[in-house]
């Protein structure tokens, strides 16, 4: 086998060797990572900043602990940011795996702020069937959720008193892993008209340019890189600390930098292994 | 699935369908609506007549044109590429005497891909019965093992040779996504097929099992409508059946008029939607947005 | 970090490297951590419908005297005949009213935000005056283009197959795109995991000594 043979056969086990001492190594010994910040991340920023006390932004939380490295990052920043400008937040989960986790932001969060549920936010829960549940919150959020999470009625809740559907949003964040975003445009957005922002993982990011590009999203947050962005502007303007270790995604960037490097490096060595041994033959 | 015990008349009934969606549509539209105190919005939201005439047109044409199939008049559709990829893989099998790998994909029987692949496998076993090598099909769903047995039964009569056909070569696996793909790189491993087919609805182990055949050095065709996992098959298969390209084989493979006058029909759709899109960014650029108006949905 | 968070993340910590162990080769610790994610997983989703969904949207409006919640109850039910070849038929109501009214309602709306809404967004000035105008050009040619490689009522000949060629290469580069997103996704999940493990065992080191 000659040698560019053998380098378009190269053992996968060395390239995760490779890859894996090169995370290892970055997370012991970090560094800084200047940020560029794009469009699409800064205009969500930028809605949510513009929020004024008492107005409600709802995030819909659709994804399951597989992903989470992507899309906590996310959900911590909006939140502390909204607790920060003193908006209220309705919450809801449209993924099945997903409740717990949204319990435990929302509950973590706002301690840190003093926020109260019911007068500062509410936390709907779970309901199966995305399509159906968005449908009749945008009537109603009493059809699907006629009580919170913790089993309290929303008619009891002073912060549900004056909220009937969308119309009385400011705008939905939707932060999903999954299908759920497809449902958010297609309903929320393509039937009740709802200023929608989305959160999704790096894998589906390309999938949702066409919706930025055609105003049915004002804003995309896309993977880690995109919750890191979002993160740098919230530290910028002071919601969220590095000192009481509030940026996630902004830690992992370090290891996205090296081993996209060495990824690229890898892609190159087999590219020029497939086209010398194509010229030998 | 709508009855109508009231028309007699076959021909109407299409029409008559049409005429009674579009009626569900406008009852369920938000303009009216039950949950709503004030009921003085109209039956009729005019700032959607966009979309009934595009609604309109679309179901139109889909039903031109899957009663011209019905009534037997010939619809042309281009050979797909990928059928001669799939001839090619499995004559390279037949010549190193090695088995053809079928994978028809991760879902159930009632999404429209794992039909797709199940249209092709009978096409497939067809043409394996007449080379007399094994053609083996793993299977992730239950409910999709007699559909396969049926279908590579039927492609093994159909070119004469039943005898040859083994059910046990068809085989459920597991319900796991992930079992599955270890089960299905078990048998690349072990069995060595020269040709692997991959058609149908993948996921996440769209990669393993196409990476796993590539270091097998089997020829590798693939086909599925998730466009997440295009990339992966486009680097690590040989051939790549993309998206809608799917569905336009089974439809060339059956004949089927549903699936024949459907395509047909979107095919019309786009070349309407092209025309659009020239015209309108013609008239955009210069500055007549009239036209481009028209279109926002309100 | 207390002992019992010690203890639970030294679980999750060794299930990571039991998961990661299969970049070598297949073994039980694997195989163990993939059944107990799948038992876990069904077992919480099961849970989680049954409180959320059964319990509040059939059994307690129905405890509550509402008696017309028996009727997708029953329709509900009826799904459960698709396991038997007998009484299989029993369970085209069902399907009927969820594929009726899942396509009645979802046909008009992707027909509205995945096509007349891009149609619309397409519509775009374009010219070579600027060089927002030539993108907004090189957009129309190529969305063209990658219509006519999925148009299969003409032969890719000519002008037609030169226009599907060029559409082919711009859906290669749209995968490529997705690939290197999927790339920075997968990285970002083995990243957090690392990081993880390093935080948990530099406590675990400072817990010890």
């Amino acid at each position: 086998m000659s040698f560019y043979e053998r380098m378009m056969n190269l053992d996968r086990r060395w390239v995760y060797l490779v890859i894996g001492v090169v995370v290892v190594v970055t997370a012991i010994w970090s560094f800084a990572v200047p940020m560029y910040v794009t469009p699409e991340a800064r205009s969500v920023y930028d809605f949510v900043d513009g929020l004024v006390p008492g107005e409600v932004l709802m995030i819909g939380v659709d994804y399951a602990p597989e992903v989470m490295a992507e899309l906590h990052p996310m959900t911590y920043a909006i939140t502390r940011q909204c607790f920060a400008k003193d908006a209220k937040l309705l919450l809801c989960c449209l993924h099945q795996n997903g409740p717990g986790m949204v319990e435990q932001v929302i509950a973590q969060v706002a301690e840190e702020y003093d926020k109260v549920n019911g007068i500062d936010y509410v936390y709907l829960g779970y309901k199966p069937y995305p399509a159906i549940t968005i449908l009749a919150m945008g009537q109603n959020f009493r059809i699907p959720f006629p009580e919170d999470y913790y089993g309290t009625p929303l008619d009891s809740l002073p912060m549900m008193r004056n909220m009937t559907n969308f119309d009385n949003v400011k705008a939905i964040i939707n932060i999903s892993g999954g299908s759920g975003t497809e449902y958010w445009i297609n309903y929320a957005n393509g039937r009740y008209n709802a200023k929608l922002a989305i959160g999704v993982t790096g894998v589906m990011t390309a999938d949702y340019y066409p919706f930025l590009q055609s105003g049915q999203i004002f804003g995309l947050i896309g993977g880690m890189k995109g919750a890191a962005e979002y993160e740098y502007l919230a530290e910028k303007a002071g919601y969220i600390s590095r000192e009481k270790d509030q940026l996630w995604a902004s830690k992992s960037m370090p290891i996205q930098t090296t081993t996209h490097i060495v990824i690229i490096l890898f892609i190159v060595i087999g590219n020029v292994g497939y086209f010398m041994s194509k010229r030998k033959k | 699935m709508i009855i109508f015990p009231c028309s007699k008349a076959p021909r109407y009934r299409p029409f008559l369908r049409v005429v009674f969606l579009l009626i569900c549509i406008l009852l369920i539209d938000p303009s009216w609506s039950l949950a709503q105190e004030d009921l003085t919005e109209s039956w009729f939201n005019p700032n959607r007549v966009n979309m009934l005439v595009f609604l309109v047109f679309f179901f139109g044409v889909i039903i031109y044109f899957i009663r011209r199939a019905k009534k037997g008049k010939s619809l042309f559709i281009r050979r797909i590429a990928g059928l001669d990829a799939i001839e090619e893989a499995v004559g390279r099998a037949t010549e190193m005497g090695r088995p053809v790998l079928f994978v028809p994909g991760i879902e159930d029987v009632n999404q429209i891909q794992t039909v797709a692949a199940m249209i092709i496998l009978g096409n497939v076993a067809k043409m394996v019965a007449g080379y007399d090598i094994p053609l083996f099909v793993p299977i992730c769903r239950p409910f999709v093992v007699p559909v396969a047995e049926e279908r590579v039964k039927e492609g093994y009569a159909s070119a004469g040779r039943p005898d040859a056909y083994n059910r046990d070569n068809v085989r459920y696996i597991s319900d796991e996504q992930f079992a599955y793909a270890a089960g299905v790189q078990g048998i690349m491993l072990r069995d060595k097929p020269m040709a692997n087919l991959l058609f149908g609805s993948f996921f996440a182990e769209s990669l393993m099992l196409a990476e796993t055949g590539f270091l097998t050095g089997a020829i590798q065709v693939a086909g599925t409508a998730n466009i997440h996992q295009l990339p992966f098959f486009v680097v690590a298969c040989d051939y790549t059946i993309i998206g809608e390209e799917l569905f336009a084989t089974s439809a060339y493979l059956s004949k089927e008029p549903k699936l024949l006058g459907s395509l047909k029909g979107s095919d019309l759709a786009k070349a309407v939607i092209m025309g659009i899109l020239a015209l309108g960014a013609i008239l955009v650029s210069f500055g007549v947005i009239e036209f481009k108006n028209w279109f926002f949905i309100q | 970090m207390g002992t019992a968070e010690l203890i639970w993340n030294g679980v999750a910590a060794f299930l990571v490297l039991c998961i990661y162990s299969f970049l070598y080769k297949d073994n039980p610790f694997y195989k163990f951590a993939e059944h107990l994610v799948v038992g876990v997983s069904a077992g919480y989703f099961a849970m989680i419908l049954y409180y959320n969904a059964f319990l509040p949207k059939l059994i307690h409006p129905l405890l509550a005297g509402q008696w017309w919640y028996i009727i997708p109850g029953i329709l509900g039910l009826l799904m459960w005949a698709r396991f038997s070849r007998k009484y299989q038929w029993l369970s085209r109501p069902t399907l009927g009213f969820v594929i009726g009214s899942g396509a009645g309602v979802a046909i008009p709306l992707y027909l509205q935000n995945y096509v007349i809404r891009q149609v619309h967004a397409t519509m775009l000035p374009v010219g070579f005056t600027s060089w927002p105008l030539i993108t907004n050009l090189l957009i129309i040619i190529m969305v063209f283009c990658s219509l006519t490689y999925f148009y299969f009522s003409k032969q890719h000949k000519g002008a037609f197959g030169a226009a599907a060629t060029f559409g082919i290469w711009t859906l290669m580069i749209g995968f490529g795109a997705g690939f290197g997103m999927t790339v920075m996704g997968r990285v970002a999940l083995l990243a957090e995991r690392v990081v993880f493990l390093r935080d948990y065992f530099a406590e675990l080191l400072s817990a010890l000594f």
